[in-house]
C-alpha cells in the first residue's frame, strides 16, 4: 500500500517535471529506501528536471563505482548539511550538485583544488591569469597577461620570471609529475 | 575457446571458397548454415534488445569489397602514432568488452564478417613491399577484429604466418585476447610473425572483458607461442585509472615477467581508456553494472572522454618506470596520445609514424 502510494507520488512528480520515461523507470526500479530518498530530495529542494537528472546520474555512477546505495550517499554529512541546511532552495540545489560532483570525482576535485592553491600561492598581479584546462582534460597551462604599455608588460614579465620555478612545477603537475600525487 | 555461435551465413559467391568449406566442416553441431545472395544484408543489426550483442553470435562469410590494407584508423595528426598498417580480414569480434570501440565503429554492420577472398590481401602486400624496397612494415589483423578468435574454425592464421615467413621486410602482428594458439604452434614463423596480447588486470577482465581468456591464460599462451619461435608483445590498453590501478598493474607485470622475461618481449604499448560521447552512451547502456565505465573522466581536446590528464599521465609514467626498471631497452610506445603526452611519459619526442612503424617492424 505504502509502496503504491510512493510510486504514485513519484509518477506525479515526474509528470509535473516532464521527466523522461527512461529516467522514471530507473527511479522506480530502485530499492524502496533509495526511491524514497530521491523523492524526498526532489520534493524538498524542488529540483528542476535537469537538476534531478544530473543528481540521479551522479548518484547512480557513484553507487556503481563505490558500492552502497543512493540513500546512503545522500545521508553523508556533507550532503545532509546542504539538503537540510539554510539558504534558498535554488542555492541548496546548486550546492547539492556541487557536492555530488565532488563525491563522484574525488581525485579530480582534489587535484584541481591542489593546483588552484599552488596558483594562489604565487600571488600574481591581477593582470596575470593562470588558467587550468577545464576539468584538467588536457596538459595545457595557459598564462594570460593583460598590459596596456610596454612598461606594464615588462613588470608582468618580471613578475612571471620571479615565479618561474613554481610555475614550471604547476605545468609539470598537469602532466602527471609526482608533485601533487598524494592529492590524486 | 568456446564462443557462442547461433548461425553461419554464407554468401553465394563465397560458397565454393576454401574458407567456407573449412568453416562448415568444423562448425559445432546445431549451428544453422544459411546461404544468402549478398552477405551485407546478414551483417545488419538483428532485431532485439541488444542487436550489437546478438550480431556477434552470427558469422557471415563473404567477399570483401574494396582494399584490405589501410593505415590504422586510430591514427591522426593529433596523436603520436606507431605507423601500424591494418589488414582487414574480418570485422567484429565474438568477445564483448564493455569499452570496445567497435560498439560505435561497426554499429550499423555488427555481424561478424570474415572475408573469404583474404588471399587477395597478399597481392596488396606484395605491391606495398615492392613500392618501398628496404622499408619495413608492421601489418596487423587485430584492429577491427580479434586476430585469433575463431581461428580453430577458419585456420586463417596458418596461411598468414606462412606468407609472412617468406617476406623479410614485412612483419605480421596477430593481436588477440584469446588463447587460440593451436594453429600457430604447428608452423615455423621464421621470425616474421609477432603475436601480441592485450593485457588487463584481473579486476578489469572480470568487470569488462566478457568472453575473453583470463589474463593468466593469455600470458601462458604468450609463453607457449614464444617457445614455438614467435615474437611476442603486449598492449596495456586500455589502462583504466581506477583507485587500485597502480597496484593491479604492478601485480600484472610481475605475473607477466615471471613467465616471459622482459628482454624477450618485442614491445609494450600503453593506451588509456578513451571513449567518444557516443561510445560512452552505448557502453553504459549495454553494460550498466560495469564500474570501469564510471571513472574520473574529463572531455579531452580530441573530443573523447579520458581519465583527467594528471591522473592518466601520472599512471602511465609510473607503469613506464616499472617497465624500464625491468628492462631499460624495452621498446614502449603510447597509443592515441598527443606528442606532448609522449614527451612527458617517455621523456622524448615521438618519432614520425613512418619511423615508428619501421622500428617496430624490426623488433
Amino acid at each position: 500500500m505504502i509502496e503504491r502510494e510512493q510510486s504514485g507520488r513519484i509518477r506525479d512528480w515526474a509528470v509535473q517535471r516532464r521527466l523522461p520515461a527512461a529516467i522514471v523507470e530507473r527511479w522506480l526500479g530502485l530499492d524502496a529506501a533509495d526511491r524514497d530518498a530521491l523523492l524526498a530530495l526532489a520534493e524538498g529542494l524542488r529540483l528542476r528536471t535537469g537538476q534531478f537528472v544530473s543528481a540521479f546520474e551522479l548518484l547512480e555512477e557513484t553507487r556503481l563505482r563505490d558500492g552502497g546505495d543512493v540513500a546512503g550517499i545522500l545521508a553523508r554529512g556533507e550532503l545532509r548539511g546542504v539538503i537540510e541546511g539554510g539558504g534558498s532552495r535554488p542555492e541548496r540545489a546548486h550546492l547539492l550538485l556541487e557536492g555530488l560532483r565532488a563525491i563522484r570525482f574525488p581525485r579530480l576535485r582534489a587535484a584541481a583544488a591542489g593546483l588552484a592553491e599552488k596558483i594562489a600561492e604565487l600571488k600574481l598581479p591581477l593582470s596575470i591569469r593562470v588558467v587550468l584546462p577545464q576539468n584538467l582534460g588536457s596538459d595545457e597551462l595557459r598564462v594570460e597577461l593583460t598590459a596596456r604599455s610596454g612598461a606594464e608588460l615588462e613588470e608582468l614579465l618580471d613578475a612571471l620570471a620571479a615565479r618561474r620555478t613554481a610555475l614550471c612545477r604547476i605545468a609539470d603537475a598537469l602532466g602527471g609529475s609526482d608533485e601533487f600525487e598524494d592529492e590524486f | 575457446m568456446n564462443f557462442e555461435l547461433e548461425a553461419l551465413f554464407v554468401e553465394e559467391d563465397a560458397r565454393a571458397s576454401a574458407l567456407a568449406e573449412r568453416v562448415i566442416a568444423r562448425l559445432p553441431a546445431g549451428v544453422a548454415v544459411r546461404y544468402v545472395a549478398d552477405g551485407r544484408s546478414a551483417t545488419r543489426p538483428p532485431a532485439g534488445a541488444d542487436p550489437f550483442g546478438a550480431a556477434k553470435r552470427r558469422i557471415v562469410l563473404m567477399r570483401h569489397r574494396g582494399g584490405f590494407l589501410k593505415s590504422c584508423p586510430a591514427g591522426s595528426s593529433e596523436f603520436a602514432c606507431c605507423g601500424y598498417q591494418v589488414m582487414i580480414l574480418a570485422s567484429n569480434c565474438p568477445m564483448d568488452c564493455s569499452y570496445c570501440f567497435l560498439q560505435e565503429y561497426v554499429a550499423d554492420n555488427p555481424g561478424l564478417q570474415i572475408y573469404t577472398n583474404y588471399h587477395e590481401a597478399f597481392d596488396e602486400l606484395d605491391r606495398l613491399a615492392a613500392r618501398a624496397p628496404g622499408r619495413s612494415f608492421r601489418i596487423g589483423t587485430g584492429e577491427l577484429a580479434d586476430s585469433l578468435a575463431f581461428d580453430t574454425l577458419t585456420g586463417i592464421s596458418r596461411d598468414l604466418v606462412e606468407y609472412f615467413a617468406a617476406r623479410q621486410n614485412l612483419l605480421l602482428e596477430l593481436k588477440t585476447k584469446t588463447d587460440e594458439i593451436a594453429n600457430l604452434l604447428t608452423i615455423d614463423p621464421k621470425g616474421r610473425t609477432l603475436v601480441s596480447w592485450t593485457l588487463s588486470p584481473e579486476r578489469v577482465f572480470r568487470a569488462s572483458e566478457h568472453h575473453t581468456a583470463a589474463p593468466a591464460a593469455r600470458i601462458d599462451a604468450a609463453r607457449r607461442v614464444h617457445e614455438a619461435g614467435y615474437k611476442v608483445a603486449f598492449h596495456l590498453d586500455p589502462i583504466i585509472a581506477y583507485a587500485e590501478a597502480e597496484a593491479d598493474y604492478a601485480a600484472l607485470l610481475e605475473e607477466l615477467f615471471a613467465l616471459i622475461p622482459p628482454e624477450r618481449i618485442a614491445f609494450i604499448s600503453l593506451g588509456g581508456l578513451r571513449m567518444t560521447p557516443t561510445l560512452r552512451t552505448i557502453a553504459r547502456r549495454r553494460f550498466p553494472s560495469d564500474p570501469m565505465l564510471v571513472g574520473e573522466e574529463a572531455l579531452a581536446p580530441d573530443g573523447r572522454y579520458r581519465a583527467f590528464t594528471p591522473l592518466r599521465l601520472g599512471l602511465f609514467t609510473r607503469i613506464r618506470e616499472r617497465l624500464t626498471r625491468a628492462h631499460p631497452q624495452l621498446p614502449i610506445y603510447l597509443c592515441m596520445e598527443s606528442p606532448s603526452a609522449h614527451r612527458r611519459v617517455l621523456g622524448a619526442p615521438p618519432a614520425s609514424p613512418a619511423q615508428m612503424g619501421a622500428r617496430l617492424a624490426r623488433v
